[in-house]
């Protein structure tokens, strides 16, 4: 451009010009961040000040119904469940921008463990029975498989986001339809496992279908516009399959209802193992299976408070472990105030008796264990099959190691349940 | 009169005070307030309540900072608390059972989990738990 001019004054108006449109180019992204960052510290704000004038909206007109201001004739009554129906859609959409802002912000927590999708989806049905019934449709839980594989997810988020693709198809399916949930094994990717929500809705126009999972995507159809929300519930659910290793995505004809699809991955106990047992320390065996178990003396304590107290021990536990070396297992019963944790650890000739040591160390000197009330034992168990077979490993050698390790916690939930462990 | 159990309601909103009130004197329990954590210490000296229940935005303090000047007094020390407030559960609660407190429950409160969750921790003896931590040995 500015060749053959150097002695002109184009040369420093060029240097100058490029300088500033670098300079210009920097500003406008540091712009574009910090109102990012603001605009989700906006939104958590937003979402944690709306919720304080909603309790009181919800505590008065839940006191009015339960007639603790008196009588109510059946006028007042249906009006009163009209407003706290709504109410509690509010809140509904309050917790989608809290949780939205927590998407972009990356904050959202997930604890991936061995996971059974039946147990998410009979929750699912639970739930959503009632606005279901109210629309006068049948939902279904069909074609699960018996003995349908765990999957590698985090529990709550599985129920989180079966509830929004539920919600929405009971949403978006008139009345005396019907909506469908199926789980089964994904027959191209087989180390997958298929979930489905199929409803006989009004359907999305196929130009669509990737669309509505984008961030506060609103179809324009007027026949979609009088649904409530904010358009942010598939664009959660997109974030929260992916970041298990998942994918959804959406099958639908205009008046043919939509298919929604999500896959999560089937957990494996060989490929949990894996990493252990490809480093060089797989000649050094034995290996041991390690049962710590948390009881709890507040045992009246809601679910959600309990995962969350389960979620401090994995952590407390995670530092108990050798990197590369220890494996925390998921636990495979997660029924019950009493919580088991597995972990297989390669004694490096020091014992069982050792790492026992160093947990049990590790829990006694941890004060929000001792805070939240819980107590806690931790004991082993040889796997003596592993002294054999981790000289040379062979093919197949960890599927056989992880059928002894099943075999044990198999027979430590048993001795559990029958009350001799 | 004696046999009532007393709560004493922390919570800068009028409003919420005021539902609370209705909801637990209908449920037999007697309530005593305080609209910021300076006055809620103070209350809670004047009163004995059988159980706290505290949100967390407060003026002159939050409810942390309430949290920790009550344990300072071994009498309010031993009264179980209830958080109930509008904050995000991740990191609040973690931070509230850290404190001391019996239960978190998120705004807008489900009446009759909170009621469930005042009647178990009145239930529970009001000392300070010592957890018993035992181990069983190898098998």
């Amino acid at each position: 451009m500015i060749k053959g001019q150097i002695e002109s004054r184009a040369l420093p108006r060029a240097l100058r010009h490029a300088i500033d449109r670098h300079r210009m180019q920097a500003e406008t992204d540091l712009i574009r961040t910090h109102q990012m960052e603001f605009k989700d510290e906006f939104l958590s704000h937003v979402s944690h000040e709306l919720r304080s004038p909603l309790t009181a909206v919800r505590q008065f007109v839940s006191i009015l119904l339960d007639g603790l201001a008196g009588e109510l004739n059946p006028e007042q009554r249906q009006y009163l469940e009209i407003v706290l129906r709504n109410v509690k859609q509010l809140h509904s959409m309050i917790n989608d921008l809290f949780e939205v802002s927590g998407v972009q912000a990356g904050k959202l927590r997930i604890d991936l463990q061995c996971t059974s999708v039946a147990d998410a989806i009979a929750y699912t049905v639970n739930t959503l029975q009632g606005a279901a019934a109210a629309k006068g449709i049948i939902m279904l839980p069909s074609d699960i498989e018996r003995n349908l594989p765990s999957v590698y997810a985090d529990p709550a988020r599985v129920r989180q986001i079966l509830i929004i693709l539920v919600d929405n198809a009971i949403k978006f399916t008139p009345q005396n339809g019907t909506v469908k949930i199926r789980a089964r094994i994904c027959e191209e990717q087989p180390d997958f496992l298929l979930l489905e929500v199929s409803d006989s809705g009004c359907g999305i126009d196929p130009n669509l279908t990737e669309r509505i999972f984008e961030r506060l995507f609103q179809a324009s159809d007027p026949a979609l516009a009088d649904h409530n929300g904010l358009g942010l519930g598939l664009f959660i659910c997109k974030d929260l399959v992916t970041r298990q290793g998942g994918q959804i995505w959406a099958h639908s004809e205009p008046g043919k209802g939509s298919v929604f699809s999500v896959t999560f991955p089937m957990f494996s106990l060989p490929k949990l193992l894996a990493p252990v047992f490809s480093e060089e320390r797989q000649t050094e065996g034995p290996v041991t299976l390690v049962v710590t178990e948390i009881g709890s003396q507040t045992g009246w304590l809601s679910n959600e408070v309990r995962a969350d107290q389960c979620r401090g021990i994995r952590e407390i536990l995670r530092g108990c472990l050798y990197s590369n070396l220890d494996v925390l297992l998921p636990k495979m019963d997660s029924a019950g105030p009493l919580e088991r944790f597995f972990i297989v650890a390669i004694t490096d000739g020091i014992g069982g008796e050792a790492i026992c040591a160093r947990i049990r160390k590790q829990l006694d000197s941890s004060e929000p264990l001792r805070q939240a009330g819980l107590t806690h034992s931790t004991y082993y168990r040889s796997l003596e099959v592993i002294k054999e077979d981790a000289t040379e490993p062979k093919e197949g050698f960890l599927e056989r190691v992880a059928v002894d390790i099943q075999e044990l916690m198999n027979e430590e939930a048993l001795s559990k349940q029958v009350g001799s462990g | 009169m004696d046999s009532r159990k007393k709560i004493l309601i922390v919570d800068d909103n009028q409003d919420i005070r005021l539902g609370l009130h209705v909801r637990l004197k209908a449920n037999q329990y007697d309530t005593f307030f305080a609209a910021d954590a300076v006055s809620g210490v103070a209350e809670a000296l004047k009163h004995l309540p059988d159980l706290i229940i505290l949100d967390l935005g407060l003026p002159g303090g939050d409810g942390f900072t309430a949290m920790e000047s009550l344990n300072k007094i071994p009498t309010l020390a031993v009264i179980p608390i209830i958080v109930v407030s509008a904050r995000d559960a991740v990191g609040n609660q973690k931070r509230a059972y850290e404190a001391g407190a019996k239960a978190f429950l998120q705004k807008p409160v489900n009446d009759a989990e909170l009621l469930a969750v005042i009647r178990q921790s009145l239930a529970e003896p009001t000392e300070t738990k010592k957890p018993t931590l035992h181990d069983e040995g190898s098998v």
